[in-house]
């Protein structure tokens, strides 16, 4: 009798070990995923903002503020998307190791560059426009050169 | 007992041999890793500021040599930031023309032996976390240009320190040899076959752009392998790979020179998401103060390469 519950409870113990691992994996997989495809949204929202800053599409507030809301919405929870855990993955991932090691600067990093896509919101004018993108593109660049490997 | 006096005598033998061949060697060692100014003749040279500032910031000076973060001079190349490497901890010099912590004393000739002979003036060999293995492809004027833009800078005080190597003294002696080896290359030639845009590009990639120290990989000794230039190399900070410039439109990274051009003036700001990881964002907004055409020639120059 003793010796069944010894056993039950090792059973038990190897099976809370296997989902608990497997768990964790499929979060960090999970985790790359859902911040990948923010990623993707934030950069069709770019492409469409930069192809007026570059001319090949024409000033138009309306696109304006909804790229820059996606932007923002994006962004908003972004920083949520890299629990611990989550550095590997079945998912290739570029995510540097600082980000868990620095993680209040990073967050810092997503918080300004959230608020220059709220001001992005607000832009009526071209005038006002590039000045607005570069602030977006450089809370990009911060953050990317600080806590992003290569992509090769 | 002529036994143990024979052995005696060898092992005696033995010894004084060791200890010659131990001289030998320390003496051509020290021969040989003894850092010395070359004794140049600087040409006389009317300083260009505008082009020593192009050369700042083609060579992206700052970004070694900035202050520590929230230190009030940031912009000014006063040094004291750290530079993590692998190999160890690196706090590139005071770039600002301070009498004694900076540059304000340096004669021309000891700019230039540190820019291309990677020798200090107080005759020490740098490092070459401080690329003089590219800069020794520039041309004296430019240089002369960049010392004279350097001077131009108002001169601050900043804290200089060696850097956090094991057996630092020992390992910066080795770079004597090292360098023997490293400086065999061919160095940049113009190629007269070629326009004289690409031949600028060219030479703004090869020589103060240094885009090779990080792009061109490096065999085992750490010194770059010409043969397979600019075909990524592995990351100065330890951080996996640094992507290859060879073959951009094969590659489909970019579409022409025109596009090419626009990424280094703008990059992630423009959707070039590639040109912002592991250090290449700053690289990139250092490269947009240089001038469009000066960015046009290294893009026609990049592309060229298959």
């Amino acid at each position: 009798m003793r010796e069944t519950t010894l056993r039950m409870l090792i059973a038990l113990a190897l099976v809370v070990a296997v989902v608990s691992i497997a768990g964790a994996a499929a979060t960090g997989t999970t985790a790359i995923e859902e911040r990948q495809e923010a990623m993707e949204d934030i950069g069709k929202a770019i492409q469409t903002l930069a192809a007026i800053a570059k001319k090949e599409a024409p000033f138009d507030a309306g696109v304006v503020k909804t790229s820059a809301e996606t932007i923002a919405n994006r962004l908003k929870t972004a920083a949520d998307l890299f629990p611990d855990g989550s550095d590997k993955g079945d998912v290739e991932t570029w995510a540097k190791a600082e980000i868990w090691t620095d993680r209040e600067n990073f967050n810092k990093d997503f918080q300004s560059a959230h608020a220059a896509a709220v001001a992005m919101q607000s832009v009526t004018d071209e005038a006002a426009f590039g000045a607005a993108l570069g602030a977006i593109g450089n809370g990009c660049k911060t953050c990317h050169d600080m806590y992003r490997r290569p992509k090769q | 007992m002529k036994r143990p006096s024979r052995a005696r005598r060898i092992a005696a033998a033995l010894a004084l041999g060791a200890v010659l061949v131990a001289a030998v060697f320390l003496f051509l060692f020290l021969i040989l890793t003894t850092a010395r100014p070359s004794g140049r003749v600087v040409p006389a040279h009317a300083p260009d500021l505008a082009n020593g500032e192009t050369l700042f910031h083609a060579g992206g000076c700052i970004g070694c040599h900035e202050p520590p973060s929230g230190a009030e001079d940031a912009g000014l190349p006063t040094g004291g930031a750290s530079f993590p490497t692998p190999m160890g901890t690196f706090y590139p010099g005071n770039l600002t023309p301070d009498p004694d912590t900076g540059i304000g004393r340096w004669t021309a000739e000891a700019f230039l032996d540190a820019m291309t002979e990677g020798v200090s003036p107080d005759g020490r060999h740098y490092f070459p976390a401080f690329p003089y293995t590219s800069y020794r492809n520039m041309r004296v004027e430019d240089m002369l240009d960049l010392r004279a833009y350097l001077m131009s800078l108002p001169p601050v005080r900043s804290s200089q320190r060696d850097p956090d190597i094991a057996m630092v003294g020992l390992a910066r002696r080795t770079m004597g040899l090292w360098k023997r080896l490293a400086f065999r290359g061919r160095g940049f030639r113009i190629d007269p076959e070629r326009s004289a845009t690409w031949n600028r590009g060219a030479y703004l990639v090869q020589g103060p752009g240094h885009c090779g120290e990080c792009h061109t990989p490096r065999n085992a000794l750490m010194i770059l392998d010409d043969a397979r230039r600019l075909e990524g190399g592995a990351h100065p900070g330890g951080e996996g790979q640094v992507p290859s410039l060879r073959d951009l439109l094969g590659r489909g990274r970019y579409k022409d020179v025109a596009d090419l051009t626009l990424a280094m003036q703008f990059g992630e700001t423009f959707g070039y998401d590639n040109l912002s990881s592991g250090g290449m964002a700053e690289v990139q907004m250092n490269l947009a103060r240089l001038p469009e055409a000066d960015l046009r020639a290294i893009s026609e120059y990049l592309l060229s390469l298959h």
